[in-house]
């Protein structure tokens, strides 16, 4: 176990495209059990950012730290292990397999960090309010919906780490509150790290601490 | 759980997947129906070669002072039969034994000193042990010899070469002298060969007429072979217990001498390489001929599948990314390509080999006209075969699959 105050660290991390720079010299870290928000203008380097945590996309430079070990250096399968031992997601659009229903989508995580059991995934969807939806594929659910399902395939395997790129960018805002304390009531039970993007006020609120982006930088960081 | 995926990715691209079964179906289906074929047309094509002739010639073994001697030496009558009794009996497909001495025959003020030899045309012998009778005689080693009239059925009457014939223009019906005795001549025969110039008489018929009771000279053995590989070259004196057990086993031309050798006493038996040589060489390429047109054909199904795979993995990309994100292993997305793969295989084998069995049959009955013997010991191994050719087919896919980078395709943004 790292210390609890440096649970996710970021050292001078850049991202460079052939034709822009996503991130330029990101330092940061996160405590074990924060609440992080992530704000600032399209373009800003959010989803990079987030990218370059969870290892599906390497930094150009700099290094990643989460939980004492430099996910940099790390090769690919070894990377795929980490993150499914380590790390839930939830994309901005609700990506689930069209073809499986809900229970299976949630079943498919468990199967890659171990094995498939419906019943706790059928039990993760009750928690969630869909345990009604269990058999329903993804064309045949609402957008809120969707991304519930999302929340429960992310969290499905006890991650200590939550990464989620606005997770309600298209919900109303409705649907975006309950999704929130949704969120909120499984984080009060759980305890993990939530890293939250969103350009939405409303949601960046929920969140103790809130950093904003800008250009590739951090260029405000601030506790509630 | 991977059988839930695979299963609904099918059923969510129902015509990829048919196209890819009936790829493998096509494949599997032209080289198993190849495979049958060849097997049957093998056996018939090696039949069919044995009208160039015998392929073992056994003959009295001369040893030492024998020789010197100018004694004759020669074979036992009774031991024909016991060339039935060998391990390969059922590949021996025609024996003829020869009695070999001379006469003298005068027609017409001419005469001349020719070969009369003594043997069948064609009969059929019971089995040594079994019921049912084998055929024996001139005609199952030289089918190509052909018999004008009647072959000679005692010492009143022969057969004469055509050559002789013509020189000394006689012909069935006439009577010709041997050796100061007139006989009838009850055929001629034309071999193309040194027998021309020979006359013939019924085996039994010159034993008596020479006191040579029980004696033969030589046999001639027309045998299936197996080709000849390098092992079957080797001197069996110098083979190892196992060595020599399986060649002995195998139905080379060298190992079934040896063992027509054994049944006859004091016999020295040696394949007639010329051919022996040229049914092996046919039977070989026919082979290859075979293996490369299934290995074309399988190749074909290989690449059905992997293009099909390949194509559908732009449209897979984001499931595959998502997989990814989620953790998936390369091992465990190869898995689900695999398996895919295997049940691709089993089913197209499984349709492969019905459809083989139709066609193999149509092909046997319209071109060869012979009812294909179906070998269901085919279907597992069509099966497994065909699960090959498809897994085969998604190696490359697979590799594709893996350089897919899941941070491009779920960025939020498209
Ligand atoms: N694959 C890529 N190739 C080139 N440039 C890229 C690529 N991905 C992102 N970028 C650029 O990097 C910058 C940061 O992109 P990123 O997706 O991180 O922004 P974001 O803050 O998530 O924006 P949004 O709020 O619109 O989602 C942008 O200028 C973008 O154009
Ligand atoms: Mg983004």
């Amino acid at each position: 176990m790292g210390s609890a105050d440096e649970f996710i660290k970021l050292r001078c991390v850049s991202k460079e495209y052939a034709t822009a720079s996503a991130l330029r010299g990101i330092d940061m870290v996160v405590e074990k059990g924060q609440w992080v928000s992530v704000v600032g203008p399209s373009g800003s380097g959010k989803s990079t950012l987030l990218n370059i945590m969870s290892g599906l996309d390497n930094p150009t430079s700099g290094q990643v730290v989460i939980d004492s070990t430099d996910i940099t250096a790390m090769k690919e399968d070894e990377m795929a292990r980490f993150r499914r031992e380590k790390i839930g997601f939830v994309f901005q659009q609700s990506h689930l397999i069209p073809y499986l229903n809900a229970v299976e989508n949630v079943m498919l995580a468990q199967y890659f960090h171990s094995i498939a059991d419906e019943r706790e995934a059928a039990d993760s969807l009750e928690r969630v309010g869909m345990g009604h939806r269990i058999d329903h594929k993804p064309s045949q659910l609402s957008g809120g919906e969707q991304q519930r399902i999302c929340i429960a395939r992310a969290l499905i395997n006890s991650p200590q780490i939550l990464l989620a790129d606005e997770p309600t960018g298209n919900l109303d805002r409705e649907n975006t509150r309950k999704i929130l304390e949704l969120l909120n009531r499984l984080y009060s039970e759980r305890q993990f790290t939530i890293i939250l993007v969103t350009h939405d006020p409303f949601v960046a609120q929920w969140g103790r601490r809130t950093i904003t982006m800008e250009d590739g930088k951090i260029i405000r960081d601030e506790y509630r | 759980m991977i059988a839930t995926i695979v299963r609904r990715s099918f059923a969510n691209r129902k015509k990829a997947a048919a196209l890819m079964i009936a790829s493998i179906t096509f494949g599997t289906a032209i080289a198993s129906s190849l495979i049958v074929i060849s097997m049957e047309i093998g056996g018939r094509v090696s039949r069919e070669l044995r009208a160039f002739g015998a392929n073992i010639l056994v003959e009295p073994e001369i040893e030492g002072m024998a020789d010197l001697s100018g004694q004759r030496r020669y074979l036992r009558y009774e031991d024909i039969v016991r060339a039935k009794t060998i391990f390969w009996r059922h590949n021996i497909v025609g024996i003829a034994p020869f009695l070999e001495t001379d006469a003298e025959i005068t027609s017409n003020g001419k005469s001349e000193k020719v070969g009369l030899i003594g043997s069948w045309y064609y009969k059929e012998l019971p089995l040594p042990g079994e019921t049912g009778t084998f055929p024996v005689g001139i005609k199952t080693v030289s089918p190509w010899w052909s018999l004008s009239g009647k072959w000679s059925d005692s010492a009143d009457n022969i057969v004469i070469g055509s050559s002789i014939a013509s020189e000394f223009s006689v012909k069935p019906g006439d009577r010709i002298d041997v050796d100061g005795t007139p006989l009838k001549i009850s055929g001629t025969l034309d071999s193309g060969g040194i027998e021309d110039r020979q006359i013939f008489m019924d085996l039994e018929s010159l034993q008596r007429l020479k006191g040579a009771g029980g004696k033969i000279s030589k046999v001639l053995v027309s045998a299936l072979t197996a080709p000849m590989d390098t092992f079957a070259y080797r001197d069996p004196a110098s083979m190892s217990k196992a060595e020599y057990e399986k060649w002995y086993c195998t139905g080379y031309v060298t190992s079934i001498a040896k063992q027509i050798e054994d049944v006859f006493k004091g016999s020295k038996a040696r394949p007639i390489w010329q051919v022996a040589g040229t049914e092996g060489k046919v039977l070989k390429r026919l082979k290859v001929l075979v293996y490369l047109l299934c290995l074309m054909t399988l190749a074909a199904s290989t690449l059905g599948v992997s293009t099909t795979m390949i194509m559908g993995l732009v449209q897979r990309k984001e499931e595959i990314g998502l997989m990814k994100a989620l953790g998936a292993g390369s091992e465990k997305i190869a898995l689900i390509f695999v398996t895919e793969g295997i049940m691709i295989g089993l089913a197209g084998g499984l349709f492969g080999y019905l459809l083989s069995v139709g066609a193999s049959q149509y092909i046997g009955t319209k071109v060869f006209g012979i009812a294909l013997e179906q070998r269901a010991m085919l279907l597992p191994m069509t099966m497994a075969g065909a699960a090959c050719v498809s897994i085969a087919g998604t190696v490359l896919p697979i590799k594709k699959a893996m350089e897919v980078r899941s941070a491009v395709i779920l960025k939020g943004e498209q």
